[in-house]
């Protein structure tokens, strides 16, 4: 039995809408029975592309996140639902059963993850279904996996080494994450580079006509004073630190030789650009 | 699920609306398509599909499609249509334009169309059996879609070029002579969502992977800024300067490719000293990019061996766009990039096949030389246009909008509008758009929905079939491909069966050659040695055959480019030209320069204190194409509102919240648009999305879908072209002011 999953890197994900369209044309208008009603024409998401940009200035990210139902191990969804109205699979899909769950709104304010909608007219929770349609009839893939343009979403067997999702896992081994980890459920979705903030920033030196400070030693603190990270400025004397946690409170130090250093504690809420660090000649 | 055909055919308008090329499957069920995917054998977009090709079926079985033809019973704006026949339609529309023709001359008609799609082969055949010069991208102020980049390429090295993503081979990025850019340079473009001009956005993306470096060029933060390499963010309509400061840094540094330039070009010592005046010191303040940047931009750009730029519409709407084209074209000729694996490849159509004729030697034999004299005779724009008598068919937009208002030199009767929502599109200055429309004794559109024009102005409204209900084919430089049909909805007909059966009736005489529409395409395919059916039967697609002129890489050197086959280029001096012998004949500068936009803080000061942001129109969105889609759910739910972008700081100081309805406006009038407070645009640049209409909302005169209210072309002006007359619509670089807008619920 095969075990499935779903792999999204960040990095290459453009932010085109080409898997939410998929999963339209899938599903709008189609009953796949018995795991998916037909998808009502409006409303509803079964993948959304979030759009992340942060920073200022010379600093700025733009990410895309695609967000679908996370096929979760321990099911939040289920907590509030009626007997056997949505369960998990052998294959680690899970399904909303479009009879059982009728009428069972509640399962819309209980996923954490807010990927279950409501079909007013259906009377019915509805959500992503791995394609468990197509893969039941023996397809190796679900639509949004295979429409995607650059590969930032992909589908398989998890317990096959050669499967698209198994291959990009390995890649990214150790800089794989669970969207919200903090919800505790045990995803089958996995993704990598998910935006975090960053602390950037742009050094000169007061005396040399505001010449850009390149190879200037700068360090990242914890709030506590403990290094996490150190880096060279640029040849444009530009540093950035990445991923980094949000709602954290940060000290960065900036030191050369000849020149006073520099100190400033920074709060992460959201992706700082310091701007112009101005070092003086001592 | 079980279906009982799947057509493949190309995707090219109506559908995406895109400039098309990629290869599509439809999966249809009791004669109706119930399911897109892309082609995984199609060699141009490898099974990839956008989302305005995934909503195909919600556009073709949209409810307020038009499956039949219209006229108008109620006044003009009352939105008052009634179902009549082909055949009256038909008769209607000859016996009117017969009338005008014998009033006024044939070329008191303009033959109107959007932006460069299924269109350009039955307008241009339909309007010169009619006897009209006057094919025209109506409000589109500059002509300012890459004709003016067309221009600019064919005068310096006698052809196109484009990025070399290995397009023209059917091995694609497998084919072993091709090699990936070292560098890119994206000049002005956000090309995933864009797909522009034959070329697959994706392709960048594509290059991206396999190790391509990127220098972009934008004053907005894209996917692609904020993954390149550098980023220089530009002020708006300065592109030029930049492309000059980056050439004397190329020049004066000695990092131009001397081997390429001794043997295959002539002016370098013009340029050297053109470009002599644009220090980077000097553009850096031109155009807010650090000189630093400019500098660095240009060695590693030069540095780069292969290197490729690939380019965007904001080029030609700068301001005197032809000269900023030839100066960045320039830079893929110094360094030696041209036509290398990797580089800016020549780009041909695939065995030389057009839909539409472009030589002039192909439009004599098809309408006769006396009568392409007479066109030119009367063509609009073409006495005062250099470039407009000498390059290309168009009438030009700025000098027809004043003609149909005026009546001088001739009077302009009628309007023939097809692939082009006018008012909602790219007219600028949309109220002088209006007026001018509304002075025509006919208009007839055709169109797929009703939107701003229909409804303002149409007589008679005719319904056209989708990409997935019609037979043509496509040539955009490479493949050649054909367009298959796989069902029929209502009424609906291509364009080109419409244009077909009318121009017939106006030229018998082509009806004669071409008794039936295949037998046209079969006319055009000739030089395949194929016939359509033949072309569609061995797969649909062809790629340009080896070793011919439209097959990469080096055609130069082996005399595959020039009509007498010796080596070199099809330029007057036969060698890429930096000082230009056409641009001079044509009484231009032979030499690239920079200009100010017509608004700017340089130009009007006075303006700038006024209206202090440059607001730049024309972001591109997935979901939508130029004014298309936003009345197809699906596509309009992943963006669903008329915005505007604002950098923090900006919002900051208007006291405008994101998700506020704000004003922008300037002498020419407001609008009102949603703030979406980001970091991405420049603090002294608005971005305002073009082609927003409001389909939900009343269609009849005066809200004509909202268009006053969210249309930005109307604080666009007309009148800005270029010397050339082609480019410097002022689309990227016209100041505003915003401010919080009162009341507005919604
Ligand atoms: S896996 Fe299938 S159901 Fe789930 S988001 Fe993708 S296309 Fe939709
Ligand atoms: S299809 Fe792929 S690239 Fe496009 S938005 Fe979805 S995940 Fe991102």
């Amino acid at each position: 039995m095969a075990r499935f999953g779903i792999g999204i890197d960040i990095e290459k994900c453009t932010g085109c809408h080409s898997c939410f369209l998929a999963c339209k044309d899938e599903f709008v208008g189609n009953d796949h029975l018995p795991t998916a009603a037909a998808q009502p024409h409006g409303g509803h998401s079964w993948i959304r592309v979030k759009e992340v940009e942060q920073g200022s200035g010379t600093k700025v990210k733009v990410d895309y996140v695609p967000v679908l139902c996370q096929h979760c191990n321990s099911l939040a969804c289920a907590k509030v639902a009626p007997e056997g109205a949505v369960y998990r699979r052998a294959d680690g899909i899970v399904i909303i059963d479009p009879v059982k769950a009728k009428g069972c709104k509640a399962m819309v304010d209980a996923c954490p993850y807010g990927v279950v909608y409501w079909n007013q007219d259906a009377d019915l929770p509805q959500k992503c279904t791995m394609c468990a349609h197509m893969l039941d009839a023996g397809e190796k893939t679900t639509r949004c996996a295979e429409v995607c343009p650059t590969g930032a979403l992909v589908f398989g067997d998890l317990d096959d080494v050669t499967s698209p999702v198994s291959r990009m896992l390995a890649e990214k081994a150790g800089k794989l994450e669970a969207l919200k980890p903090e919800f505790g459920t045990g995803p089958s979705v996995c993704y990598s580079g998910l935006p975090k903030v960053f602390i950037a920033g742009e050094v000169l030196f007061s005396n040399r006509g505001s010449e850009c400070a390149s190879g200037v030693k700068v360090v990242l603190k914890d709030a506590t004073g403990k290094k996490i990270e150190e880096t060279l400025t640029d040849c444009f004397g530009d540093f950035t630190f990445r991923d980094l946690e949000t709602n954290e409170g940060y000290v960065v130090n900036v030191e050369h030789v000849g020149y006073a250093p520099l100190e400033l504690a920074v709060r992460a809420f959201a992706s700082q650009n310091l701007g112009e660090l101005v070092l003086k000649a001592k | 699920m079980k279906y009982d055909k799947v057509v493949t055919t190309t995707a090219w308008s109506p559908g995406p609306g895109c400039h098309g090329g990629c290869g599509v499957k439809l999966f249809v069920r009791d004669d109706k398509v119930v399911r897109v995917e892309g082609d995984e054998n199609h060699p141009f977009s490898q099974g990839r599909a956008c989302p305005r090709l995934l909503a195909l079926t919600q556009y073709m079985y949209h409810p307020e499609r038009i499956t039949h033809p219209l006229k108008r019973v109620g006044p003009r704006g009352s939105g008052e249509f009634v179902r009549i026949s082909w055949d009256e339609a038909l008769d209607t529309i000859e016996a009117r334009l017969r009338e005008i023709k014998d009033d006024y001359g044939p070329e008191s008609v303009l033959f109107c169309q959007g932006t460069g799609r299924d269109i350009g082969g039955p307008i241009s055949f339909l309007a010169y059996s009619y006897g009209s010069p006057n094919w025209i991208q109506l409000g589109l102020a500059g002509h300012s879609c890459y004709t003016p980049r067309l221009g600019a390429m064919m005068a310096t090295q006698g052809d196109y070029a484009v990025l070399d993503a290995a397009q023209f081979s059917p091995q694609r990025y497998d084919d072993p002579e091709y090699r990936v850019p070292e560098v890119i340079v994206i000049w002005a473009q956000n090309p995933a969502p864009g797909c522009p001009d034959g070329f697959f956005g994706h392709w960048i993306v594509d290059c991206m992977k396999r190790g391509s470096k990127l220098i972009v060029i934008d004053p907005r933060w894209t996917w692609f800024s904020a993954k390149a390499e550098m980023f220089l963010q530009i002020r708006p309509g300065t592109d030029g300067a930049l492309a000059l400061a980056m050439i004397n840094v190329i020049i004066s540094e000695k990092l131009y490719d001397e081997k390429f330039v001794s043997e295959w070009t002539v002016g370098l010592d013009e340029l050297r000293e053109r470009a002599a005046e644009y220090t980077p010191r000097r553009v850096a303040e031109i155009t807010w990019i650090p000189e630093a940047d400019i500098i660095a931009a240009a060695r590693m750009y030069a540095k780069a061996k292969p290197a490729a730029i690939h380019w965007g519409v904001p080029v030609d709407k700068s301001p005197e766009g032809t000269t900023v084209a030839q100066a960045i074209n320039h830079l893929w000729c110094l360094t030696g990039n041209l036509d290398v694996p990797g580089g800016n490849v020549i780009a041909r159509p695939a065995y030389g096949v057009t839909t539409y004729p472009f030589s002039t030697q192909e439009m004599h034999a098809l309408y006769g030389e006396d009568f392409v004299n007479r066109l030119n005779e009367k063509r609009i724009g073409a006495k005062e246009y250099a470039m407009v008598r000498n390059f290309r068919g168009w009438a030009q937009p700025d000098v027809a909008v004043e003609q149909m208002i005026s009546g001088e030199p001739y009077p302009i009767k009628a309007c023939w509008i097809q692939t082009s929502n006018v008012l909602g599109g790219q007219a600028a200055d949309t109220r002088l758009h209006h007026e001018a429309l509304k002075k025509m004794d006919f208009v007839v559109v055709a169109d797929l929905f009703h939107n701003p024009t229909t409804m303002a102005v149409a007589d008679i409204v005719l319904p056209v079939a989708s990409l997935a209900e019609k037979e043509s084919f496509r040539s955009w430089w490479a493949p050649l491909q054909v367009i298959t049909p796989a069902v029929q909805v209502g009424e609906c007909r291509s364009d080109w069966e419409i244009n077909f059966e009318l121009a017939k009736r106006f030229n018998p005489e082509l009806g004669k050659r071409f008794p039936t529409l295949k037998d046209l395409f079969d006319d055009r395919l000739k030089p395949t040695g194929m016939s359509y059916d033949e072309l569609r039967d061995a797969g649909g697609w062809m790629m340009p055959p080896e070793n011919s002129a439209s097959r990469p890489y080096r055609r130069h050197e082996r005399g595959l480019l020039r009509p007498d086959g010796k080596p070199g280029f099809r330029t007057p001096s036969g060698k890429i030209e930096f000082a230009s012998q056409s641009y001079a004949q044509w009484g231009l500068d032979p030499l690239p320069y920079f200009s100010e936009p017509p608004e700017s803080e340089v130009r009007t000061p006075e303006l700038l204190a006024k209206y202090p942001l440059v607001m730049v129109s024309g972001r591109r969105s997935s979901v939508f194409f130029h004014s298309e889609h936003r009345n197809i759910p699906w596509l309009r739910e992943c963006d669903p509102d008329p915005i505007v972008e604002i950098h923090p700081s900006v919002a900051k100081a208007n006291g405008i919240e994101d998700g506020a309805w704000v004003t922008i406006e300037n002498d020419r009038g407001a609008i009102r648009r949603k703030a979406k407070v980001t970091p991405i645009v420049h603090p002294r640049i608005v971005s305002v999305p073009h082609g927003w209409w409001l389909p939900e909302t009343e269609g009849r005169e005066p809200n004509l879908f909202g268009i006053w209210d969210v249309n930005c072309n109307v604080l666009v002006p007309m009148g800005t072209q270029s010397k050339s007359g082609y480019g410097g619509g002022a689309y990227k670089t016209t100041l505003v002011r915003v401010r919080a807008a009162e009341g507005r619920g919604e």
